[in-house]
């Protein structure tokens, strides 16, 4: 087994949570992302011991999503949205520039492993659009000049932890729910509306 | 039984249970509507919407898959409306999109659902121009199956066959949309036991066969309908040939049996029909050298031998002969009055115990209509293949299923009770008292109970067996059901009068009991346990007759060898199955060189020597055979002709068999057989020569340990004789378990009830000093 028992004992909670095993397979892919940046093939083949069913079963579901990279990325995963929000706010030229400057192609990354470029459909910042991701990390209300000045930052500083918030401040723009209405009991952040309906809980 | 209920179809009325699916309702009454991947055996899936139709419902007339959707009392259907003809049309036309139009080199081409369908139903043009995705072709996904992707429709045919059936799903679908693809995950190739079936039920030219692949076309084959004497299960087989070659082997859905499913070994094992080393000329022994002769001298020369009928005969009869021949044996036998007429049967497994008590006979059937299965045998995926489809067939519709045995058995993962180390010895003893274990207490006792009992390995005593079995009739509403693995022994059973097995055979047979031997289709040197004893018997015999398709290790020995024709595909006769079925065994190929039947040697030998002849043509043996039973349910010709009994019949022959109990001889190991092995007839087929090729043992990891094993290899040593072998960690077996699998080449000379000593291999180093 590849995974150390950290992972194991992770997998085994996640794994209880479900009636079947097989159902846990998603969070374990998820788990298996968390840990190498992509599915690999030594995960599918521990996920499919841990649910007891078959690798090939396993690689199925895992290229059946097309958020569970099957390949491995370079350092950081630039994700520019291209959903229609983003689109009317001039997604495009931000995927143009991102493009320019690392060279690469929808899915590609490049000789250094630095940079991986995909065009992703949304990401849940219509508010801020247009918006992208580094390594997950949502930065939104971006411009063509700050943009470049982001990839030339990670390029030059290579920082080792991306940071939505540190992002934000340095290279965006509006944020969703900037303009919304204040939540007036203070109780949400800057989703309002998830907390009041409990579509959420509270982590333990 | 619920009441029939009444459907329309396109206007007429017609009957069907209720909850069946609209699909195969219509099929039964004669309406063909086109699907691709609904499969009468597989659960439907609605993946192809070739079989759209369209029902009335309250908001009016709408297209449905009929394979998705169950019949309703009053239920209207149309399948030929124009709408159903343009969703059949459209549907065409997509699946058409990305299938390469290369029918021309096409294995599939002539016998192709989608070829056919596309001409009774397609649009008759594309309208698509751009190019259609490409995949490399073919792919091996496993030694004997290859895999076209850009010819998949997409069915889900064989990944449903895989998990539902076989239970071993090694193929997927991967990617999505217009991506999806079937296949295996890298270097876990499809090392199914019935990986072959996915071949007989892909809709297109996407799974191949290596043993088919570019030899025929579908036009040009001949075809007959036979029964597969590779176990005693008995599936029914369509075997094809073009210019007088066996080409393929198809399964034939016969409910009660195999239901359209055969294992890879069943499947793919006749090309040593072809194979150049087959005997095509009698041989005779002169000087130690075998020189091909006539087989009127050898008439001769036997008939002078035995001419005063008080010649000592004794027989060694394997498995693979028909009942027929058996009945040939049989007859030919009662002229020497002065032997005692026994005959050997080739199966170190068979044991007279089953035959002793008085139970009730169990049919594949009852497997599926009892409350529990218990199993206590071989294993049997790699003995039984189809038996175990049936099992597990069963488990799937909730019967339980409580198993015996040392837990190395395919049956762990179904079973809803495994009893191995605890429960089971390592001598296969049941040591704990077997009314006290729970599955037995809440399942067994007092129910309706299908037992599968036969020896685990051939060291096994016979009395634990027969604890069990009187437990079975004592407590439970049983039926039993024997497992022998080989062939036909239960023909052989049915149709000789006094049968023994091999281990009477190395007790009872000598040279100073026996003047002349017949060995008939059987090599029990290179394959039995009792290798090394039967060897010095059969070589200290003066006059030993050997009939078989290829010189082996046993046949070498003998003085006279006679060609035969093989069961499979080379001769008429009839078969019995496990459950007492008689089927039929049909030719269609010719046999090389002089081969002959074993029947016609005798007969003709018979001939020779002036014994009355009754048994000189076929259908007279077929009626000797069978002439204890009424005319209207013997499984003569005449009756296994008719259409209605194609499947077989069952009879209820009171075979005679008397075993001497093994009481004494135990072995250290746990010897067993695997499907593919060393058998001189894989061997010479070369598709699936390789597969039981490799020698190997099996143990766990801290078995291995305590051998001090490190480098994947080892060395097997016993009184001089060496064999090289890699071992398998397998951590279900117990500690201080090892399997050693007895159909592999030169495992035979060891003796298992001694000492084998086992060493690691010398390192790769020492070996190149020269």
């Amino acid at each position: 087994m590849s995974w150390n028992d950290s992972m194991i004992k992770q997998a085994k909670k996640i794994i209880k949570m479900y009636p079947q095993k097989r159902s846990a397979i998603g969070p374990l892919l998820h788990l298996a992302q968390s840990k190498d940046g992509y599915i690999s093939d030594d995960s599918i083949a521990v996920i499919s011991e841990l649910v007891g069913i078959t690798e090939v079963q396993v690689k199925s579901v895992s290229t059946f999503y097309s958020m569970y990279k099957q390949e491995p990325t370079g350092k950081y995963l630039l994700s520019v949205c291209k959903s229609i929000s983003c689109e009317i706010n001039n997604s495009k030229e931000i995927i143009d520039v991102v493009k320019d400057f690392t060279g690469l192609n929808n899915n590609e990354t490049d000789e250094n492993d630095l940079f991986t470029f995909e065009a992703v459909e949304c990401i849940g910042a219509c508010g801020g659009a247009p918006a992208m991701q580094i390594n997950y990390e949502t930065v939104e209300g971006l411009s063509s000049e700050n943009t470049i000045k982001l990839c030339e930052w990670l390029k030059e500083e290579q920082p080792d932890v991306i940071i939505a918030e540190e992002m934000q401040d340095n290279f965006g723009g509006t944020k969703s729910f900037d303009w919304a209405i204040k939540d007036q009991s203070g109780t949400t952040g800057s989703v309002p509306g998830f907390q009041t309906f409990n579509t959420t809980k509270e982590k333990k | 039984m619920s009441e029939n209920i009444k459907i329309n179809v396109n206007g007429n009325q017609i009957e069907s249970t209720p909850n069946k699916l609209l699909i195969e309702a219509c099929e039964d009454s004669g309406i063909h509507i086109p699907r691709f991947c609904w499969h009468k055996r597989l659960d439907p899936v609605g993946m192809c919407r070739m079989c759209l139709v369209e029902i009335e419902t309250p908001r009016g007339k709408m297209l449905v898959p009929s394979c998705t959707t169950e019949v309703t009392d009053e239920m209207v259907v149309d399948t030929e409306s124009e709408v159903v003809k343009k969703a059949q049309e459209g549907v065409l036309e997509f699946l058409l999109i990305n299938h390469p139009l290369d029918c021309p080199i096409c294995d599939k081409a002539g016998e192709c659902p989608l070829q056919d369908q596309t001409m009774a139903y397609g649009p008759g043009e594309s309208r698509f121009v751009e190019e259609k995705r490409h995949f490399e072709k073919p792919i091996s996904i496993s030694e004997i199956i290859l895999l076209d992707r850009e010819r998949c429709i997409l069915c889900a045919r064989c990944t449903r066959f895989s998990d539902e059936i076989s239970g071993d799903p090694l193929i997927e679908f991967i990617q999505r949309g217009n991506k999806t693809e079937v296949n295996t995950f890298p270097n876990e190739p499809f090392k199914s036991y019935f990986s072959g079936n996915t071949v007989q039920i892909c809709p297109v030219g996407a799974l191949t066969s290596t043993s088919y692949r570019f030899k025929a076309r579908p036009w040009d084959l001949k075809s007959v309908r036979s029964t597969c004497n590779g176990c005693p299960v008995g599936c029914s087989t369509e075997l094809n040939s073009s210019q007088n070659k066996m080409l393929r082997i198809l399964g034939v859905d016969n409910d009660s049996v195999n239901q359209g499913w055969l294992c890879d070994k069943g499947r793919y094992n006749f090309e040593y029909l072809n194979s150049e080393f087959r005997l095509k000329n009698p041989l005779k022994k002169i000087d130690n050298e075998l020189k091909e002769t006539s087989v009127k001298e050898i008439y001769t020369e036997l008939s002078e031998l035995i001419s005063d009928r008080n010649t000592n005969i004794n027989f060694l009869i394997g498995t693979n002969s028909t009942n027929e021949d058996y009945v040939a044996f049989n007859e030919f036998a009662k002229n020497f009055p002065t032997t005692n007429q026994t005959f050997y049967l080739n199966d170190d497994y068979l044991y007279a115990g089953f035959f002793e008590q008085d139970i009730n006979r169990a049919t594949i059937d009852d497997l599926n209509n009892s409350e529990a299965i218990v199993i206590w045998a071989e294993d049997l995926k790699e003995n039984l293949p189809v038996l175990y489809l049936r099992v597990r067939q069963a488990v799937k519709n909730g019967v339980k299923l409580i198993v015996f045995g040392h837990s190395n058995s395919t049956l762990e993962d179904i079973a809803d009770f495994y009893y191995s180390e605890d429960i089971v010895s390592e001598n296969f003893e049941i040591i704990k008292d077997i009314s006290k274990l729970k599955g037995i207490k809440e399942h067994v006792k007092d129910k309706n109970v299908t037992a599968i009992i036969g020896k685990s390995t051939p060291y096994q005593l016979d009395e634990y067996l027969d604890k069990l079995v009187s437990y079975l009739v004592e407590n439970s509403n049983s039926k039993i059901m024997n497992a022998f693995s080989s062939g036909n022994t239960f023909g052989a059973i049915n149709n000789l009068d006094n049968v023994k097995n091999l281990r009477d055979f190395t007790k009872n047979v000598s040279s100073e009991n026996t003047d002349l031997l017949f060995i008939v289709g059987s090599d029990p040197i290179g394959r039995s346990v009792f290798s090394n004893e039967i060897h010095r018997i059969i070589e200290d015999i003066d006059n030993v007759v050997c009939l078989d398709l290829f010189l082996h290790e046993t046949s070498e020995l003998c003085n006279y060898i006679i060609p035969t024709s093989s069961t499979l595909g080379e001769k008429e006769g009839t078969f019995t199955n496990i459950e007492f079925r008689t089927s039929r065994i049909d030719k269609l190929v010719p046999s090389p060189g002089q081969s002959l039947s074993d029947w016609e040697f005798i007969s003709g030998l018979s001939n020779f020597c002036n014994f009355i002849n009754n048994i000189d043509s076929l259908d007279g043996l077929n009626e000797l055979a069978y002439q204890d039973f009424d005319n209207q349910d013997s499984p003569s010709f005449k009756n296994l002709d008719k259409p209605s009994n194609f499947d077989g019949i069952i009879n209820d022959y009171q075979p005679n068999v008397s075993t001497m109990p093994n009481e004494t001889i135990t072995s250290q190991y746990f010897v067993g057989k695997k499907l593919y092995g060393d058998n001189i007839t894989i061997r010479y087929s070369d598709s699936i020569s390789l597969l039981g090729a490799k020698q190997f043992i099996e143990a766990s990891e801290s078995t291995i340990e305590k051998l001090n094993l490190s480098s994947g290899e080892c060395t097997l040593k016993q009184n001089g004789h060496q064999v090289s072998a890699n071992y398998v960690v397998n951590n279900k077996l117990a500690d201080g378990v090892i399997f050693i699998p007895q159909n592999r080449r030169n495992f035979n000379r060891f003796d298992f009830s001694e000492t084998i000593e086992i060493s690691p291999n010398q390192s790769k180093e020492a070996l190149n000093v020269n």
